[in-house]
């Protein structure tokens, strides 16, 4: 009886420990999977990694674009308790409109959506003052919000996002794919009080590559600061200011006028004017400052030399039924390199004529105009160059003195970094590093000869000495530039206005071109409008500061006596005076005259090393003097040196260069 | 102490009880009030406390259930510390995931922080306001070749001529 009793226990027992481990096999392992997937639901959770968009530093490391993350508020309008109550708490919490709070939940309501952002990127303190409520209708979550730390400081260039952090303009648009990050994702496992106790990485998250501008912040505030002062100055509507390195095509400094602070969102759709890239986005006609390109063309395809008479035609010259004149009179047959100095438009279509259209639009296009420069920043304008087939009979003359042509800053900044490097075209550079990575200099392209190239240097530090640059004079360094007054053309009265376009492209040192500055003002009036009034102070402003920012090293002395200074003259670009009958050339007999008892006074006090005297000595036995002082000669013209700057017996400083003027 | 089966067979009908008590018999049985309250179940139970002297009683000497009974706690306590041991690193690591899950929350806490403080440098050493700042005090910007860069790198250490 026992035993069968037992018996049957003992088979109950087995049953039910078969059951149990039958039941085991199914839970840990034929649904193991899926079980273990449950559990995961419960008691894990996902998490978005953050990966901050790169940030964008300046040449010199400081930060101009940069991520931090912030909090942003949202609601699940469908289960709120009450819309009312809750657009109340919200807006006092937030510090929103009440009412329009309210009427944004129920439109949110009425259309069944089941998320409402309240507020995005909200303060510490607001984000703190919501978490203390005992409220679990409330959502934060966590979002990285941009900055811009120095306001409007190169917002052009750097551009700014939208709210889901994505490039609407500038270098965060055109290289957007490259800044963003990708978030990435982990699985957190948490206890009941959903107290994180461990977690894995699903996706890595990848951050985005900082970048490393070229730009220089502390030349980039004194280009806005000086732009914004000579626009604003002399009642023009915008201007535009690059600043460039010659030798590697890097980008110093590109300002626009007016500006904006990307910190400012801006409104879906619209498309503010202030967001203008005017150095690139913004063509014009050059005017004056394009005689560099016709006067290369020329050197290089003709045998035009600065000292070639040119025959300006008593400022007139009628051209395919058109006729071309200097604004304030004219001269006559003048030299090339004082046609160039004058910025005589009839002088300059006489060498245009000589290149011939072919050659002259063969050299444009070799300076890059008519084609985009390919600097990262979108909606670039490649301007307008028309090919020779659809010219007119007077576009060669037109072209030759700047019109018919339309260009942006930065092709007339890359052009002129053709003149300063040594007649290579540059590509310009504005990324410096990705990452760690440096991005490298592209192989700069030679369009035009070496000495074409050092001959229109010398003419060009001949504007800035005895023409129409004066104003762009700089102390304690060489330059060389060219003004450029456009008037610009009123398409519903089809004719040229009395409103210009001034500009000025300059380099220098003039010896070894450290930087080039292009800077356009448009929208000047009268002849206080003109490029040699308006462009040339901001190129001497931002070319100081930038050779100053650089270290480099001055190369003639600060301060020039005043007497030795060539006295102002007009800066219009196209007005003519003779050079040799002003009475104003640095190198003018009666300025050295009179300021003979000045300089002897000066070598008196000052000790050391003197300016030896080269008058009436021919130009070898100066040349070989001035080699074994190990003195620094510029000579001018040919025979007998008649003329030097400075003068006999002024002290010497380190690295001053003598002028030496010789005549026949 | 009275026991419910002693109680009950106290409180038998009378045909078991003697029937030699003149007194019992003699006396006239009540009548019942019929506005009386029923008595309530097991009103009329005493209980008292009997006190049981087993100070006497000696538990047998069993050498056997001891070395068992030792035998088993023995045995538990070895469960115990096997499952003790085995449960201690899983604890562990519960309680390393915590510390480390905060000390990452920290982590991330001190990066946001960082990259504020980072923000709020820019912010401070942004041109315009040095700008600001250098007028307000009547500072003029050097010459070139004025300021000497000593250390050579960003400038920290620097000598104005």
């Amino acid at each position: 009886m026992v035993d069968r009793r037992l018996t049957w226990l003992a088979a109950v027992v087995l049953i039910w420990g078969t059951a149990i481990f039958l039941k085991l096999i199914s839970l840990q392992v034929i649904h193991h999977r899926e079980f273990l997937n449950k559990a995961a639901a419960r008691q894990e959770i996902s998490i978005e990694i953050p990966a901050p968009r790169g940030t964008l530093f300046s040449r010199s490391g400081r930060r101009l674009a940069m991520s931090v993350s912030s909090d942003s508020v949202y609601v699940n309008p469908m289960k709120l308790p009450d819309i009312g109550v809750a657009s109340e708490l919200l807006a006092l919490a937030l510090g929103m409109d009440r009412g329009e709070l309210e009427s944004r939940l129920r439109d949110a309501y009425n259309a069944h959506r089941g998320f409402l952002w309240v507020k995005r990127k909200i303060s510490e303190e607001e984000a703190e003052s919501l978490r203390k409520l005992p409220i679990d209708w409330i959502f934060i979550q966590h979002e990285s919000q941009r900055h811009y730390p120095n306001g409007s400081l190169a917002a052009h260039v750097l551009g700014s996002v939208n709210s889901e952090e994505k490039g609407n303009a500038g270098i965060e648009m055109y290289l957007d794919s490259e800044l963003r990050g990708v978030p990435g994702k982990e699985r957190v496992l948490t206890d009941a009080r959903r107290h994180n106790i461990s977690s894995r990485i699903s996706i890595p998250p990848k951050p985005g590559t900082s970048l490393t501008l070229t730009i220089d912040e502390q030349v980039q505030f004194v280009a806005e600061r000086e732009l914004a002062q000579a626009v604003e100055s002399h009642n023009a509507i915008s201007g535009s200011v690059v600043v460039m390195d010659p030798n590697t095509g890097d980008i110093l400094a590109m300002a626009s006028y007016p500006s904006y602070d990307p910190n400012e969102p801006v409104k879906a759709g619209a498309f503010p004017p202030e967001r203008i890239n005017h150095a690139i986005q913004l063509p014009f006609e050059p005017g004056s400052v394009f005689k560099v390109m016709n006067y290369s063309a020329a050197f290089d395809t003709t045998k035009l030399t600065p000292d070639t008479p040119v025959n300006c035609g008593g400022g007139v010259i009628r051209v395919g039924g058109k006729t071309i004149h200097d604004s304030h009179g004219g001269t006559g047959v003048v030299p090339a390199k004082t046609a160039f100095a004058k910025s005589s438009n009839v002088g300059a279509v006489r060498v245009g004529q000589t290149v011939g259209e072919e050659n002259m639009y063969e050299y444009v296009r070799r300076f890059g105009f008519g084609q985009k420069t390919g600097i990262p920043l979108p909606a670039e304008n490649k301007g307008k160059l028309r090919p020779t087939s659809r010219w007119s009979k007077v576009s060669l003359a037109s072209i030759s003195i700047g019109q018919e042509v339309s260009v942006t800053t930065l092709q007339l900044a890359r052009a002129v970094s053709v003149i300063a490097n040594g007649g290579s075209l540059v590509m310009p550079r504005l990324i410096l590093k990705e990452g760690d990575r440096a991005v490298p200099v592209s192989a700069p392209v030679r369009i035009i000869k070496p000495e074409t190239a050092f001959t229109m240097r010398a003419m060009m530090e001949n504007v800035v000495l005895n023409g129409t640059g004066s104003r762009a004079r700089l102390d304690g360094y060489t330059g060389g530039g060219k003004t450029g007054s456009a008037q610009i053309f009123d398409v519903k009265a089809g004719h040229y206005s009395h409103t210009y376009n001034g500009s000025y492209v300059g380099f220098a040192p003039a010896t070894n071109p450290r930087i080039v500055v292009a800077v356009t003002v448009n929208g000047t009036r009268g002849e206080g409008g003109f490029g040699g009034v308006t462009s040339a102070p901001v190129f001497k402003a931002v070319a100081t500061e930038a050779l100053r920012e650089f270290d480099v090293p001055k190369d003639i002395p600060e301060t020039i006596p005043p007497t030795l200074v060539a006295k102002t003259e007009s800066a219009d670009d196209l007005a003519i005076s003779d050079l040799e009958n002003s009475s104003n050339s640095i190198l003018s007999d009666d300025d050295a005259s009179d300021d003979a008892a000045a300089v002897a006074a000066e070598a008196a006090r000052t000790p050391g090393p003197k300016v030896p005297n080269f008058k009436g000595k021919t130009m070898r036995a100066v040349l070989a003097e001035a080699a074994a002082k190990g003195l620094t000669v510029l000579p001018d013209g040919s025979g007998i040196a008649r003329l030097q700057s400075p003068p006999p017996g002024a002290p010497l400083r380190q690295g001053e260069r003598i002028r030496v003027q010789f005549a026949r | 102490m009275a026991t419910l089966p002693a109680f009950f067979r106290k409180n038998t009908p009378a045909q078991h009880a003697p029937v030699t008590d003149p007194m019992r018999t003699a006396r006239p049985r009540a009548e019942r009030d019929p506005y009386a309250l029923r008595s309530l179940p097991h009103e009329d139970i005493l209980l008292f406390c009997k006190k049981v002297d087993n100070a006497r009683l000696v538990r047998e000497p069993d050498p056997q259930a001891r070395g068992a009974c030792w035998t088993v706690i023995g045995a538990a306590s070895v469960v115990l510390l096997v499952v003790t041991s085995a449960s201690v690193p899983y604890a562990a690591s519960t309680l390393a995931g915590y510390k480390l899950e905060s000390l990452r929350t920290e982590e991330r806490r001190l990066l946001d922080e960082r990259r504020n403080l980072d923000l709020e440098e820019a912010e401070l050493l942004s041109p315009a306001r040095l700008d600001q700042i250098a007028r307000e005090k009547h500072l003029v910007p050097p010459v070139t070749g004025q300021v000497v860069r000593l250390d050579g790198k960003d400038g920290a250490v620097a000598m104005a001529k």
